[in-house]
């Protein structure tokens, strides 16, 4: 038995050499998906998955898989602890994934370790008021005596983006109520339009809808320029700490990845984001493309660590029992 | 609007977009058949296929899954007591018994004329409320859903045989729906460390141990096939016509069962399996001898049949209005639309009229001929309850927990099912109802949710919520479910009392 079982790993050991000799990459590479199909994470891997494996070599094909579960914590966990051998690579939610750790719980993985391969995209935040409210900028807002806020659950980007905005303006004074829970943005969304809370955060891409049919009104986005007309940035009004918040889409491999092997993967990343077909492909998919390279989504989560590092103390569940 | 309804029929008789239509009828049926593959699993399968398509074939194609894919799934709800899909669970209680009573052919003629009549029903609702769709999802708050989940518990629980028994199994039910992350308290609850339990546990391999492992486990106890009736041809085939005709005159049950399909379908997040357990409580509650319901009264394979397949108009009005998909099925549907260039919010009801109707006119299509296939297979799949128990029950065994990992790829849904399928068979034996405990497992976490949500935004002071209209209307409907017993058997002592 002791001998099978030792040949068996000299066999084994040798057939994992002769692969190591191949050049990467030469089977099929996977990105893992956390979340179920037909979401903003999927369709984003499913616009990049085929020009990637083109870039990647001739032969290979990039699938994406989707491993949902966890709020995105289970297929985290697998790329993480995946081979660090460029077959197994997953799309990060930023800073969606970080959160665990930086609200101080138990979580599988730690981001800084990962071998960034760069960023797909970025959106900015809208504060947002109903169509139908008096509400017209940040100071009517800071006038209520009453705020509740309509959001999704603790562990998500949109409260914590929620709690962030409220300590930057001065409402966690107030003591806002947090109407958390809601199943997705669109849901919390829809609940301010029918008046369940008065004002809400979400990323521009789930908002502007609402913003153009005149259901919601937008008062001030984060980031550096702000697209709807007529409405100014954080920083414009008088709140550049805010400007940071973001939420972002990268693809990233498990921690220590051989410095080689990160270089090709990063080399087809930064092909692909240029490639026509794919930004094609993103254009279809409403995606909001705003590539980086590898090192700078690395650099990149650095500071979102800090930044949120900043706020933690708002960052404590509101509606703990 | 008129105009876009026949623009959109004569696209749907083209022979090309008629070919999707079918395929997704077909691919529909039978995911539908096999317990644990569904509507959102078909989807998925065919979604990459929609990549080169027109938006329109890509809906078409969908439509047709999700207008088959209940009436597929009502077949093994009726035929091994095992629902295909989620939505076919209330099937169960009268369908399988009429099985054992070799009256299967009745019980799937009865169940498809119902989906299909109640999926024509629910199209038109649908035209109706496109209008006003607006409104209807503005009208739902969360003291609204606080309220209408506990309607739902109400009603159930008291039409049962056995109240304290009932109860137990609802108390049971919303126990094992506390399991899992709580992202209002950001607690984990009774997980005991276990990452599987993390998402709580999913309502599909939950039915599939409930019923199908725990219809086997039984089926070994006693031996011998499913059907006692020894001349197995004769009695299918006459028996679809039958159910046909039964279908058709209780058609006030069907009309009743649409209604509430299509009016629950409209409400995020609760959906179709809610839509037919209340469809199926109303019909048991408001008839007036209910003695033969859960053994096998062909009413109670009608009014769940009938609200499922109507519910698919109703759930897509929130899913195209607002983006917000009611189910799995149609959070996926929503990906599909996403990914064909239709962006769902206020505007798309307006922008894409005609994609819409193509929509509509496809599921309606879709239920008709899916009924028709299953009528015309009927008598072939009948004969699966004639089958022996020393093959049938390994069998279906087999395909249960290969379907209830097919879900999410995941061992643990396999465990899950076989744990349901041991407490599903010691429920029967010790005679506690499972539907209590289904329906509360369903809708256990909505109303904890909402509860929380209410308190929350009238900052602990309940009494605002009487300003709700639909609150206070559903409040209404509460009371009414539970004095409807007392009521009942107040005037049967009268009645009696006269004799």
């Amino acid at each position: 038995m002791k001998l099978t079982t030792k040949i068996l790993s000299v066999l084994c050991l040798a057939m994992g050499l002769s692969f190591n000799a191949h050049a990467f990459p030469d089977e099929d590479v996977s990105i893992v998906i956390p979340y179920s199909p037909g979401g903003g994470f999927d369709r984003a891997v499913r616009a990049f998955a085929p020009q990637f494996g083109e870039h990647l070599g001739a032969d290979v094909t990039v699938l994406p898989r989707n491993v949902p579960g966890a709020g995105g914590r289970r297929g985290t966990t697998m790329v993480y602890r995946a081979d660090p051998d460029g077959y197994t690579l997953g799309v990060i939610n930023l800073p969606g994934f970080a959160l665990p750790r930086i609200l101080g719980e138990p979580a599988e993985y730690d981001l800084r370790e990962m071998s960034w391969i760069g960023r797909l995209e970025a959106q900015t935040y809208v504060l947002l008021v109903s169509g139908s409210s008096d509400i017209n900028s940040v100071e009517d807002l800071q006038a209520l005596d009453e705020i509740t806020f309509t959001a999704t659950g603790y562990g998500s980007t949109v409260l914590a983006a929620t709690q962030i905005v409220a300590r930057g303006l001065g409402l966690q004074e107030k003591d806002p109520i947090y109407l958390a829970g809601y199943a997705g943005t669109s849901d919390s969304l829809v609940a301010l339009v029918r008046g369940d809370g008065n004002a809400a955060m979400a990323p521009v891409s789930s908002a502007a809808k609402y913003v153009e049919s005149g259901d919601l009104r937008a008062l001030a986005v984060t980031g550096d320029t702000s697209p709807f007309a007529g409405v100014p940035t954080f920083a414009e009004v008088g709140y550049p700490e805010l400007t940071p918040l973001d939420l972002q889409r990268a693809i990233a491999g498990p921690p220590g990845m051989d410095a080689e092997l990160l270089k090709t993967l990063r080399d087809a990343f930064n092909k692909t984001v240029k490639d026509p077909k794919f930004l094609e492909a993103a254009q279809k998919a409403r995606m909001d493309v705003l590539p980086l390279d590898g090192e700078a989504t690395a650099k990149s989560l650095e500071e979102a660590f800090e930044f949120y590092e900043k706020f933690k103390a708002d960052l404590k569940n509101p509606n703990a029992l | 609007m008129f105009d876009s309804i026949f623009t959109a029929a004569s696209y749907l008789a083209d022979g090309m977009n008629l070919l999707f239509l079918m395929l997704g009828v077909v691919v529909g049926i039978i995911f539908g058949i096999i317990p644990g593959l569904g509507g959102a699993t078909a989807i998925a399968l065919l979604l990459p296929l929609t990549f080169g398509m027109q938006a329109e074939q890509a809906i078409t194609l969908m439509g047709g899954v999700m207008g088959a894919v209940t009436i597929g799934g009502s077949i093994t709800a009726i035929l091994l007591n095992t629902p295909g899909t989620a939505p076919n669970a209330a099937t169960c209680f009268d369908g399988y018994p009429l099985t054992r009573q070799g009256k299967a052919g009745v019980a799937i003629g009865a169940a498809v004329t119902a989906s299909s009549v109640g999926g024509v029903i629910g199209a038109f609702i649908l035209i109706l409320l496109l209008p006003v769709a607006k409104n209807i999802i503005l009208f739902f708050g969360p003291p609204a859903y606080f309220m209408l989940a506990l309607l739902g518990l109400t009603a159930l629980t008291a039409a049962s045989s056995n109240l304290l028994r009932g109860l137990i199994g609802a108390c049971l039910g919303l126990f094992i729906g506390f399991v899992g992350y709580d992202d209002l308290g950001g607690v984990t609850r009774y997980t005991g460390g276990v990452d599987y339990l993390w998402d709580g546990l999913s309502i599909v391999p939950v039915l599939i141990g409930l019923f199908a492992i725990a219809e086997m486990l039984k089926l070994y106890v006693v031996g011998g096939s499913i059907a006692k009736s020894d001349d197995a041809a004769s009695v299918g085939v006459s028996g679809t016509f039958e159910g046909i005709k039964a279908a058709f005159r209780h058609f006030k049950v069907i009309l009743s069962g649409s209604v509430i399909g299509s009016v629950i379908g409209t409400v995020p997040g609760v959906g179709g399996t809610v839509a037919s357990f209340l469809s199926y409580s109303f019909t048991v509650q408001t008839s007036k001898d209910k003695g033969e319901f859960g053994k096998g009264d062909i009413r109670g394979v009608i009014a769940p049949e009938a609200s499922n397949n109507a519910k698919d108009g109703g759930s897509l009005v929130p899913t195209l209005a607002f983006g917000i998909p009611g189910s799995a099925e149609m959070a996926l549907f929503l990906g599909v639309l996403v990914l064909h260039g239709m962006d769902p919010g206020p505007m798309l009801l307006l922008e894409r009229e005609f994609t819409i109707f193509v929509l509509i006119l496809a599921l309606l299509a879709a239920t008709v001929a899916s009924g028709i296939i299953v009528l015309l297979t009927a008598r072939y799949l009948i004969k699966v309850t004639y089958i022996d128990s020393s093959i049938l029950i390994p069998s279906v065994i087999v395909v249960s927990l290969v379907g209830a990992y097919a879900l999410h790829n995941s061992i643990g849904d396999v465990f899950a099912a076989a744990f349901f399928g041991v407490l599903g068979y010691l429920m029967h034996r010790f005679d506690y109802p499972r539907i209590t405990l289904v329906i509360a497992l369903v809708l256990g976490g909505l109303m904890e949710r909402n509860y929380f949500q209410t308190s929350l935004m009238y900052r602990g002071d309940w009494s605002k919520a009487f300003g709700d209209t639909p609150f206070v209307i559903l409040l209404g409907l509460v009371v009414l479910a539970l004095l409807m017993p007392v009521i009942s058997k107040a005037i049967k002592h009268k009645a009696g009392q006269k004799a």
